[in-house]
């Protein structure tokens, strides 16, 4: 049964001002400044992986016709905007961070559950007693930004990394809450946008799988590489597993869903997350790419990221933006 | 009630598409039963002076469209093969937008923008209240007229007019426009006739309508019934109104040129029981020669002279010495072209050339202008001086009067509509018509009342009713092929106007620009039976559906009841007279005529058909002018003596 789980905006932009005017005297308003998502991208790597499927990372074609497999989607958004800034430049963030599952049923897709929250976000250690509890008093919930950092940051562009890291990290855990409800609940395979490594439950269900369209980390090198970047249309590199100290083993590939000739060498190409298949992990990775090969139409225009994304992400995407 | 039903949309309002007091925006599921006309109901969320804002609209535009910002990404994203869309394993998602143009708003003040709030489908009730028809479908003080039933996702409204807006006093008249060939028009005016006289309220007095049947056999047989469907009959329930024909229906033609046989197409002996002759003599004409005589013929001189004939020769006894103080009685065409003989005959032997200050010539112009009439109205217009008229004074409350002019000349058909509609005027002006309010209903209104070309007594007269005569209790119901082709002032002035399937062309006219581009669409794609109605209680044009009259249509009257074959003078006169009396037969008409003059017998025929005695036999041979009895030479009893030759006569034989 789909449910909705939403935290409504208790002032408007206008009352959230006066209230923080008054909260937070010492404090400066600003307005207009650029969300703290545009600033400082990770940083590209390149990491290895163990392939799993045959001895190196080749290109195969995907066997078989495509096929509707996901009857659902899901992803999340999340939004910043600096309210303000306590002296030393700490800022003041309202964060808002969403996620959503949309169903597919009778090829439209309806909503079959949505989660938004909104909370402030700033550093704990930078405000007295008295303004923390003053705020915490308030409708929002307060987030303390700087909780798990091993030592006082100072930096005020730190202290924004710190506010935007906290907001990503409610943002997954919403996103991640859906995908477990979903693995628990329902017994039909769901395309998640992002990685299913941060919860067991879901990294290690058959029902949910993961599709990564950013590339700032690609798990190949040298000739692997140039066997990933060189992947036809309706090609997939073979199976490796993708594993790391905080998060769950999973099996992925890299899959190309459009031809890319005369663009980028990432044009249209995706990577694949799902559970570590028990046998058979070619018959797996086939079925999961026919699966998304099959959501390439419509494309996701006129979402710059068309030729990665699929159009049932796009969807909530553009759900929450409308519940946000 | 309201609580249990699901909304069906909601107010939606960007900064770019804002709504106002007037209009709104709603989106819908795509499955909704909203279309364009479709009435629906918001509610408000939010209290304004205690009260949750409800807001009635009537849906005027619909858009639809999808997440893609330009035609060309869905072809990018089908590789220009349109087959492949259907493969997709979604659909993209897709709007229903309408937007609605707002019947009331409840409370009236202050009057505000339409809030955001959930939009529900209307009911009979919301119909009710939208349409401002609370205020007039009252126990006690009903005036409601019903036009026909809204019909919307499983909502059926009887739609009511407002009896003092449609009859008056407060507004009057109706107009109807659409496209020939639909039977639209005429269908949807006897229809509403039926409804009127089925819930014209008891209070407002009686009513009776004049049909001016002015093409074919349109309105010939309004008192025989037609077939109806299951459908009609469910909206003639819906409305409380009894299908069938008119109970009470007369007719009135006049004469062929012949003056054996009437000018009509429902001249079939079975249907002649309420058909009357229409004849006027002098009297009745020459109040209206204006009508008949344009300007050219009609200059100051020519009109006094009319005046003068009309004042003091008419139905006068007249003497003048130049006439040689002969006494002059004239009452008929005949008797006023032998007075302009003598007068004329005078004037020459004296070697005149003028009499009374009018001048031989335009003695000579009136005497053949006057003259003329007799013959261009052949008929209508008598030499005899003869009437037989529309019974003014005695109008039954409920009747139709039809008065069948299709077959008739342009000037017969202006000089009837010009009479009757004044002696209408007159009675009712002097509350003894019959009745207290009469329907007009005119067809091919762009013909009498165009709103370009001269000045005609007819379009003045026709703007004299819509200006004014809501209160005398004259109402016109009329009707037209093209709306802009008609004077504004007679259209302005009807408060109720209907729509039928419209023309394009016509559509464009600035006339229709206050209508949005899907609700002249949806006009000029309207099936038969559907109306668009304005009416002045109806903030917005309404969309309803009406029955099928459930009297015979004109083509299938003509079928089954062909017109009268042109028969000789004795067997018109048995067929004339056998509608006061069926045991006449051929044989005694026949030996009553005898060797009688024509216009003798139809003068006869004519005096005893505007009469209806009780012995028709008797009245009839009183009116024949006594022939003389043959009579053989007396003879002598003697014999006469041959004359014999004097015997001194010398050339005897």
């Amino acid at each position: 049964m789909p449910t909705a789980t939403l935290s409504p905006a208790p002032y408007s932009a206008q009352s959230l001002d006066r209230w923080l005017d008054e909260t937070v005297p010492d404090s400066v308003a600003v307005q207009g400044e650029a969300p703290l998502e545009l600033s400082n991208p990770d940083p590209p790597r390149l990491s290895q992986a163990l392939v799993i499927e045959g001895r190196d990372l080749a290109a195969r074609s995907v066997e078989g016709a495509v096929e509707v497999g996901f009857a659902a989607f899901l992803d999340g958004r999340q939004s910043t905007e600096t309210k303000r800034y306590l002296r030393g430049g700490v800022p003041i963030v309202l964060g808002s961070v969403g996620a959503a599952i949309r169903e597919r049923r009778d090829r439209r897709l309806t909503t079959w559950e949505h989660r938004v929250e909104r909370a402030l976000y700033l550093s704990r250690p930078h405000v007295s007693h008295e303004v923390w509890q003053a705020l915490r008093s308030g409708a929002y919930q307060v987030r303390d930004t700087t909780e798990d950092a091993a030592a006082l940051l100072a930096h005020p562009l730190a202290l924004r990394e710190a506010a935007l890291q906290r907001v990503q990290h409610d943002r997954e855990r919403v996103e991640e809450s859906l995908a477990k409800r979903w693995c628990l609940e329902e017994t039909r395979p769901l395309l998640i946008d992002g990685g299913i490594s941060g919860t067991e439950s879901v990294a290690r269900s058959t029902l949910a799988v993961g599709v990564v369209k950013s590339h700032r980390t690609l798990y190949a090198s040298g000739e692997a590489l140039n066997v990933v970047l060189g992947l036809e249309e309706r090609q997939r590199s073979s199976v490796f597993v993708v594993a790391s100290e905080k998060r769950e083993r999973v099996a992925s590939w890299y899959l190309r869903l459009r031809n890319w000739s005369r663009r980028d060498p990432m044009w249209g190409l995706v990577r694949v997350e799902v559970a570590m298949p028990a046998s058979d992990v070619t018959g797996r990775a086939d079925e999961v790419s026919r699966w998304i090969l099959a959501e390439a139409h419509p494309v996701a225009l006129p979402d710059s990221r068309w030729d990665k994304m699929v159009y049932g992400v796009r969807d909530c995407e553009e759900f929450l933006r409308a519940v946000m | 009630m309201k609580a249990a039903r699901a909304p069906l949309g909601r107010v939606v309002a960007t900064e770019r598409r804002p709504n106002t007091p007037h209009e709104f925006h709603f989106w819908t599921a795509l499955d909704s039963p909203v279309g364009i006309g479709t009435i629906v109901r918001v509610e408000g969320a939010n209290p304004i002076g205690g009260h949750l804002p409800q807001i009635y609209g009537i849906v005027v535009e619909g858009f639809s469209y999808t997440d893609l910002m330009t035609p060309i990404h869905d072809l990018l994203g089908h590789d220009g093969t349109p087959g492949s869309a259907s493969l997709s394993a979604t659909q993209r998602t897709e709007i229903r937008l309408y937007t609605a143009h707002v019947l009331r708003q409840l409370p009236e003040e202050p009057l505000q923008p339409v809030p955001m709030g959930q939009v529900f489908l209307a009911n009979d009730d919301d119909v009710a209240i939208g349409l401002r028809m609370d205020g007039y479908l009252k126990e006690g003080s009903r005036t409601g007229i019903p036009v026909g039933v809204y019909r919307a996702g499983g909502t059926d409204a009887p739609i009511y007019l407002d009896a003092d807006f449609l009859i008056g006093p407060e507004a009057a008249h109706l107009n109807i426009t659409g496209v020939s060939g639909l039977a639209t028009k005429t269908s949807a005016i006897e229809w509403i006739m039926s409804s009127i006289f089925s819930h014209f309220p008891a209070q407002k007095g009686s009513i009776a309508a004049v049909a001016f049947n002015v093409k074919g056999p349109d309105l010939c047989f309004l008192d025989q019934p037609g077939e109806i469907g299951d459908d009609d009959r469910a909206l003639y329930e819906k409305c409380g109104v009894e299908p069938g024909p008119f109970r009470n229906v007369k007719y009135y033609a006049p004469f062929k040129s012949d003056g054996i046989s009437l000018n009509t197409l429902r001249s079939n002996e079975a249907l002649s029981h309420n058909v009357l002759p229409l004849t006027w003599g002098l009297r009745e004409v020459l109040q209206y020669a204006e009508v008949l005589l344009n300007k050219d013929d009609v200059d100051a001189k020519a009109d006094a002279l009319i005046d003068f004939i009309r004042e003091r020769i008419v139905d006068r006894e007249f003497s003048d010495p130049l006439l040689g103080n002969k006494r002059y009685l004239v009452r008929s065409f005949a008797d006023l072209e032998a007075w302009f003989r003598d007068v004329l005959s005078a004037l020459e032997g004296k070697n005149a050339d003028g009499w009374r200050t009018h001048h031989v010539a335009t003695i000579r112009k009136v005497r053949n202008r006057l003259s003329n009439i007799s013959t261009r109205c052949a008929g209508l217009v008598t030499d005899d001086g003869a009437v037989s008229d529309l019974p003014f004074g005695s109008f039954d409350d409920r009747t139709v009067y039809v008065i069948d002019v299709a077959s008739l000349e342009e000037d017969a058909q202006d000089l009837i509509f010009a009479r009757v509609v004044t002696k209408l005027r007159e009675h009712l002006e002097k509350r003894d018509l019959g009745v207290n309010h009469v329907i007009v209903f005119v067809d091919e209104l762009n013909k009498y009342a165009p709103n370009d070309g001269q000045e005609t007594y007819v379009r003045k007269m026709l703007l004299d009713l819509a200006e004014r005569g809501r209160y005398l209790g004259l109402v016109l119901f009329s009707a037209q092929q093209f709306r802009s082709q008609v004077h504004r002032r007679v259209v302005g002035n009807s408060g109720t106007a209907l729509y039928g399937r419209m023309d394009a062309d016509e559509l464009a006219t600035p006339g229709y620009a206050v209508l949005s581009p899907a609700v002249k669409t949806k006009l000029a794609t309207l099936e038969k039976g559907q109306l668009m109605v304005r009416h002045p209680h109806f903030t917005q044009p309404i969309f309803v559906r009406f029955p099928r009259p459930a009297v015979m249509r004109g083509r299938d009257g003509a079928e089954r009841y062909p017109q009268a074959v042109d028969v000789d003078l004795d067997a018109a006169v048995l067929r004339s007279l056998r509608t006061l009396d069926p045991s006449l037969t051929l044989g005694w008409v026949q030996n009553a005529i005898g060797i009688r003059e024509d216009e003798d017998v139809i003068r006869a025929r004519n005096a005893t058909l505007r009469e209806r005695p009780a012995d028709v036999r008797k009245f009839f041979l009183a009116q024949l002018r006594p022939v003389v009895a043959p009579q053989d030479a007396p003879r002598s009893t003697t014999a006469t003596p041959v004359r014999v030759a004097p015997a001194d006569d010398p050339y005897g034989f």
